[in-house]
């Protein structure tokens, strides 16, 4: 192998310089210090999070909220992409700037607003619902509402261009071969989007476990009960406990970057199949 | 009778593709549905298939109403121009895969499919993904596939429109040959008069939503219902305010009776052929366009044509079109 010397402009080095700085001062110098504070005294700060049942407790309420969300935002998602790509209604194009619509919102405003509808006391349809023995907000169910809010378009987001970009043919040939819908669906449609659905899945996990504002309106974040792992963050920090803060925050930096390793190895596979 | 369309009506908003299309298809044939692009042949088929409904009308396979039948309900074999492939398939389950859906007894779809990849000859590809297969290899499959199901009528839409010329020739003799040995009825739809002309039983000429006329090859060269059959089916040019073909046209370089005289104003030599442009002298219905002659290399060279010749053209062998 031969290396060809390639002279580079300055701009370029100026360019390249720049777009460093930028991301280490912005983000790789900031984790790194949650990381390095977390075990600044070894694993103790990692055992304490552990060894704490609420803060036990709250990490599970996220794991739950998150799981759900994702379950939930995964079968609507590729339900509404098929909608969207493979079907003509009226009200498309508004239904397509409505599903952008959780991404552009305020989280609080998006925790307000389930307050509005589902609030026990004044909410719209809270005080029936509670009545048939169903609390939605300072609960569990709230928690999950907002989550899945905020990453509602993630999975759609990656499964409608692959589904534009198979095309009908390949589903219209298995239909004429006899499939029925379902078959269509489950032999041909969902192994071509496969791989959109899981970068959209991890993508929703990732956003899911990190939701901080919808959830903090909804939650009430009541201790050992509907306290999430972001909540008690906020919470350790406030209250002089740092360290317990940097602990958690490294728990739920852990799920992001994994999230993102996954994709990118996904893709990298995907790319070469 | 194998297909029965009557009175088929089919719009596209304010798009008519359709307009009241009634033909029969014989069983056994192998039948093209010629036309330009656009022209509604391809809606026709598909309608055939399934795969569009009619606004009106009525569609019936080997005896059976299908108008109101689902695409999967038809027993059709369709083949798409751009293969359709099943990509996450090897070839194997691409061709198993109807047989599959009906749930035929697994000993049953290996042997089906072993003789199906032996007729495609994809044998030794049959463990192969489509990406691995060339433009050829795969629609071969496709066509594999869609006579696994053993269907009441085979329906090709453009098959061989996205190869290249010489697999494309390959590929149509080969139907040919396939048809013959298969005699399922087929129908093909093609855009390529010399592909309609070479390879079906019968033509269906299918233009802005009608159809021109239906006829064997030989009909249609010889006796067009139209000048748009005339045109479309082969080059044209205008003598005497008649359409004759290019190749139809006799040259002569001393006057002879009925001859019309001119100078050759452009002289093109393609392969065997040499082609004409004759400008007419005191052209009676004041045609500006030049006649197109097409003569052989031979043809040319025994009469010493050049560049800027007089010459006498006369039309031999006018072919009578029936509705002027």
């Amino acid at each position: 192998m031969t290396r060809k010397s390639v002279t580079v402009a300055p701009v370029t080095i100026a360019l390249r310089v720049f777009a460093i700085a930028y991301l280490f001062l912005l983000v790789a110098w900031p984790v790194a210090l949650v990381v390095s504070n977390t075990f600044e005294n070894g694993l103790t700060a990692l055992e304490g999070v552990f060894g704490d049942p609420d803060l036990r407790s709250a990490l599970r309420l996220t794991l739950t909220a998150a799981v759900v969300a994702t379950v939930i935002n995964t079968l609507f998602g590729v339900s509404i992409s098929l909608l969207l790509v493979r079907t003509e209604f009226r009200g498309k194009r508004l239904l397509n700037a409505l599903l952008d619509l959780p991404l552009s919102v305020s989280p609080i405003v998006v925790g307000l607003a389930l307050v509005l509808v589902y609030g026990g006391r004044n909410g719209w349809a809270g005080p029936w619902l509670e009545d048939h023995g169903l609390q939605v907000i300072f609960a569990t169910p709230g928690i999950i509402l907002a989550t899945a809010f905020v990453s509602l378009p993630l999975v759609i987001r990656e499964v409608v261009p692959v589904l534009r970009e198979i095309g009908i043919e390949q589903e219209q040939a298995a239909q004429s071969l006899g499939a029925n819908g379902w078959q269509t669906f489950w032999l041909i449609t969902l192994p071509a989007i496969k791989w959109a659905v899981v970068y959209g899945v991890v993508l929703t996990l990732a956003r899911s476990v990190g939701e901080f504002g919808a959830v903090k309106v909804v939650s009430g974040n009541i201790l050992g009960e509907t306290r999430t792992a972001t909540l008690a963050v906020e919470e350790k920090y406030l209250n002089f406990d740092p360290e317990a803060a940097y602990a958690l925050s490294f728990l739920l930096g852990s799920v992001s970057v994994l999230s993102i390793v996954i994709v990118a190895v996904l893709r990298a596979r995907s790319a070469r199949h | 009778m194998s297909i029965e369309i009557s009175g088929v009506n089919k719009t596209f908003g304010d798009f008519v593709a359709l307009q009241d299309i009634n033909l029969t298809v014989p069983t056994g044939g192998l039948t093209a549905l010629l036309g330009p692009s656009g022209g509604g042949k391809t809606t026709l088929l598909r309608i055939i298939a399934g795969l569009e409904s009619p606004d009106s009308g009525s569609v019936v396979i080997e005896g059976t109403d299908a108008t109101k039948l689902p695409v999967q309900k038809r027993n059709v074999g369709f083949v798409f121009q751009h293969y359709a492939a099943f990509k996450h398939m090897t070839v194997v389950r691409n061709i198993a895969f109807g047989l599959e859906i009906r749930k035929r007894p697994p000993a049953e779809i290996n042997q089906k499919v072993t003789e199906l990849l032996e007729l495609v000859h994809l044998t030794q590809f049959a463990h192969r993904l489509p990406a691995q297969l060339s433009g050829g290899q795969r629609q071969r499959m496709a066509l594999a596939r869609a006579l696994a199901i053993e269907p009441s009528v085979l329906l090709l839409d453009e098959p061989f429109g996205a190869l290249d010329a010489k697999v494309r020739k390959e590929l149509r003799d080969w139907l040919r040959r396939l048809h013959d040995e298969m005699n399922v009825t087929t129908v093909f739809v093609t855009h390529d008069q010399e592909e309609a002309l070479e390879v079906a039983d019968s033509i269906v000429v299918v233009n802005e939503g009608r159809i021109e006329q239906i006829g064997s090859p030989d009909d249609l060269y010889d006796k067009p219902a139209s000048d748009f059959v005339f045109g479309f089916l082969g080059p044209t040019t205008r003598l005497n305010g008649q359409l004759v073909r290019p190749h139809d046209i006799e040259v002569y370089r001393d006057p002879v009776p009925n001859a019309v005289a001119g100078w050759i104003t452009k002289w093109t030599r393609i392969g065997y052929e040499v082609r004409l442009e004759v400008q007419l002298e005191g052209d009676p219905t004041n045609d500006i366009e030049p006649v197109s002659v097409f003569l052989t290399r031979t043809e040319a060279a025994s009469l010493d044509l050049r560049d800027g010749d007089r010459v006498w053209l006369v039309a031999h062998a006018a072919v009578p079109v029936a509705a002027r």
